[in-house]
């Protein structure tokens, strides 16, 4: 038998191990079979914990959630090596009621370890209150094993379930494949050695692109398995694993048709219109078009147009600038009266730029972003995004931190962790430090749009998702690593609550204010001291050959620049008083965005860069950024000129 | 909490992103990650101006003061 790694406190038999996906309540169903006494433990050789306990005098140990066992992370591999490790154990799989189509899949695949499983279907409550009605029976029936509805929390169900324990016995129901895969499991099965039972599951596996799993327990037959995996996979145009899947998808979707009813409503049928016309190759474009055309309208004309101009003009320029002026009149030092009301005072720039500027157009953008976020378009518009990234050979996986960058960089250059190597862990922190705002930062740039023509604004787009696009091929180039592709659960389209997106709106601007602001009077000290030493005039004329001469911009916009390094949003904010001013022409306007986009988001992100992948990779993403950004807007600006190209 | 990326609805006091976020150590920080996907909101719960607007729209013995999920 070809043994995996133990765990040092489950030697010795293991009966019951739990098993499912993210939140599912396993947790609250280990404590409710367990009582209190919980042992945790790494798994050897990894950083995944382990709670252990028993039950009813049994051990019984509490894995990961997973997706699959299709092992791709650390946590899907410590799950598959329990399960191998322990052929004679009880497999109890937890469900979530509410969403039985994602725990069947894994259901399948668990089936093909032929070993006893109890299924359990847990939230049976929360599914009941949304309208979700689950046949037990009808389903036991089915998979021809014993399945239990839960509620865990409440312990309503558990007692069942212990009962079931001695009963349970394997999954009848089993996924048939086409014939090629069929073959080749045929094939691979008599090749593993010293398995007992589950050499179905362990080809499927393999066949799925376990390589790990291969070398072990492949042996002497290691080359032909690779060679047969190879020949299998020549005969379809999509990933091994992905075939595997929809295949399971398809068993999946007919026990489901069969034991899951939801309400029918006809609020729910336009939603699921909706949602397929967001996902079409070419109607979902046009989805994309008319939405970002609303927000260009919303945030860039009401936002950054109608409200600015009121909050800068009359409540600024009427009220506050010239009362805070009248006041710091009483200051008797003038350093500190210019500190306040300076060209570079915290209340004539940094308060200005905060409330007057950038308030009014994060509140139209948060606003719009919320009624994306509730009426479900989000994730369809990862899924859209993640078709020409794939199409560059970009893992599909890295698609889900490029995403939840719009939320917040910083925390999205965190979750390239659960990719799998290190280079592709690299070039997408390096791509959403390049171009990814987050979604502040992206309202602000936004509502500089408002001072460009349409012509000019397709212009910014295309050199933006361009160069990202250019960036992530050359990387790919460069890092071929493993393709894997993008799951993402799709929530229905729904009907945005008016209340929610009020109460988040005020919550995030809240946040924002919070964030910004003392970086925003970091940046106008900084600005200040700068003024103040001479050191703001001499870096102006260091800079003027790039400023000037490369970017065809006005020695002012470098003081935005110096404060774009803190927050990208900063220095949009610096740009966008100047376009409104008057100072900058529409080429000016369209390249500095284009710099101002491309700068690395804020200091935050730098320092999780330098946590995540160490100092040097930090100062080396940092030192490739700003120098790229600043390049493609020289080209740009000497492009603009050489066409001859006049908005 | 529903997760607008994922749908993965979770509860919120567990899954704040405070001690990931260099920023949350300088100045606090009010974002919550989903722990299904990590997409990252904001805590409403710990925004002050939330809550008001949250009472005011929903006096108490409103039967309206549970937050309708999305």
């Amino acid at each position: 038998m070809t043994r995996f790694p133990i765990i040092p406190s489950l030697e010795g038999d293991v009966h019951v191990i739990l098993v499912g996906n993210p939140n599912v309540g396993k947790s609250a169903l280990f404590g409710a079979l367990t009582g209190r006494y919980v042992e945790i433990s790494n798994f050897p050789g990894t950083t995944v914990e382990l709670s252990t306990g028993h039950t009813d005098g049994m051990p019984l140990v509490d894995t990961p959630g997973i997706q699959s066992l299709h092992a791709r992370s650390d946590d899907e591999r410590v799950t598959r090596d329990i399960l191998l490790e322990r052929g004679g154990s009880l497999v109890l799989q937890v469900a979530d009621a509410r969403n039985l189509r994602r725990s069947l899949l894994l259901t399948m695949q668990l089936a093909e370890l032929d070993r006893p499983l109890l299924l359990d279907v847990n939230m049976v409550d929360e599914a009941r209150e949304r309208g979700i009605q689950v046949d037990v029976v009808h389903l036991e029936q089915l998979l021809g094993a014993q399945v239990v509805p839960t509620v865990a929390v409440t312990g309503e169900g558990i007692e069942t379930l212990r009962s079931r324990f001695q009963t349970a016995r394997p999954v009848r129901h089993r996924v048939r494949y086409d014939a090629a895969i069929e073959e080749a499991v045929a094939r691979l099965a008599p090749l593993l050695e010293g398995r007992d039972g589950d050499e179905r599951a362990i080809a499927l596996m393999i066949l799925a692109g376990d390589a790990e799993l291969a070398a072990r327990c492949g042996g002497a037959h290691r080359a032909e398995i690779e060679a047969l995996v190879a020949r299998t996979a020549e005969r379809y145009p999509r990933p091994l694993h992905f075939v595997l899947t929809g295949q399971r998808l398809r068993a999946v979707d007919e026990l489901v048709a069969a034991v899951v009813r939801h309400p029918e409503t006809r609020q729910a049928h336009a939603g699921e219109t909706l949602g397929r016309l967001a996902l079409h190759p070419v109607w979902g474009v046009a989805v994309l078009i008319a939405v970002l055309a609303l927000f260009y309208l919303f945030v860039g004309r009401l936002g950054a147009g109608v409200c600015v101009n009121w909050m800068e003009k009359v409540f600024f320029g009427r009220g506050v600038n010239p009362l805070a002026t009248w006041l710091a009149g009483f200051i008797p030092v003038p350093l500190v009266r210019d500190l306040l009301v300076g060209e570079y005072g915290l209340i004539t720039m940094a308060l200005t730029y905060g409330i007057a500027i950038v308030l009014p157009i994060v509140l139209t953008f948060f606003i719009a972003f919320g009624l994306l976020e509730d009426s479900g378009y989000l994730p369809r518009l990862a899924v859209m995004m993640d078709r020409p990234f794939k199409a560059l050979g970009l893992n599909g996986k890295a698609v889900l931190p490029m995403v939840l960058g719009l939320g917040c960089d910083t925390m999205a250059t965190m979750t390239t962790r659960i990719l799998e190597t290190r280079k592709d862990r690299l070039m997408v922190t390096l791509l959403l430090a390049l171009g990814v705002p987050c979604s502040a930062q992206l309202g602000v740039i936004m509502g500089m749009t408002a001072y460009l023509p349409p012509a000019a604004i397709v212009v910014w787009g295309a050199v933006v998702t361009g160069v990202m696009f250019a960036v992530g091929w050359a990387a790919s180039r460069v890092i071929p690593g493993e393709r894997s592709d993008f799951i993402l659960e799709l929530p229905p389209i729904r009907r945005p609550q008016l209340v929610n997106i009020v109460i988040k709106t005020v919550a995030r601007l809240e946040w924002y204010l919070k964030e910004v602001l003392p970086l925003f009077a970091l940046g106008t000290l900084l600005l200040f001291v700068l003024d103040r030493t001479g050191a703001l005039h001499l870096l102006e004329r260091w800079a003027a050959p790039l400023v000037e001469g490369g970017l065809g911009l006005p020695r002012a916009t470098t003081a935005s620049f110096i404060v774009g390094f803190l927050r990208r949003d900063y220095g949009a904010a610096g740009l966008f008083a100047l376009a409104r001013a008057g100072a900058l022409s529409v080429p000016q306007v369209l390249v500095s965005l284009v710099v101002i986009t491309l700068f690395v988001p804020c200091v935050a992100n730098v320092l999780v860069i330098a946590r995540e992948h160490g100092t040097k990779v930090a100062f080396w993403v940092v030192g490739f950024v700003f120098p790229f950004a600043f390049a493609v807007g020289v080209l740009l600006h000497f492009g603009l000129l050489v066409f001859g190209v006049h908005f | 909490m529903l997760c607008p990326l994922c749908g993965c609805e979770f509860d919120e006091t567990d899954h704040s992103c405070l001690s990931e976020c260099p920023m949350a150590a300088i100045q606090g920080c009010n974002l919550i990650c989903c722990p299904n996907c990590g997409y990252q909101m904001v805590d409403e719960s710990k925004s002050g101006a939330a809550k008001l607007l949250r009472r005011l729209l929903h006096p108490p013995g409103d039967p309206g003061k549970k937050e309708p999920t999305p």
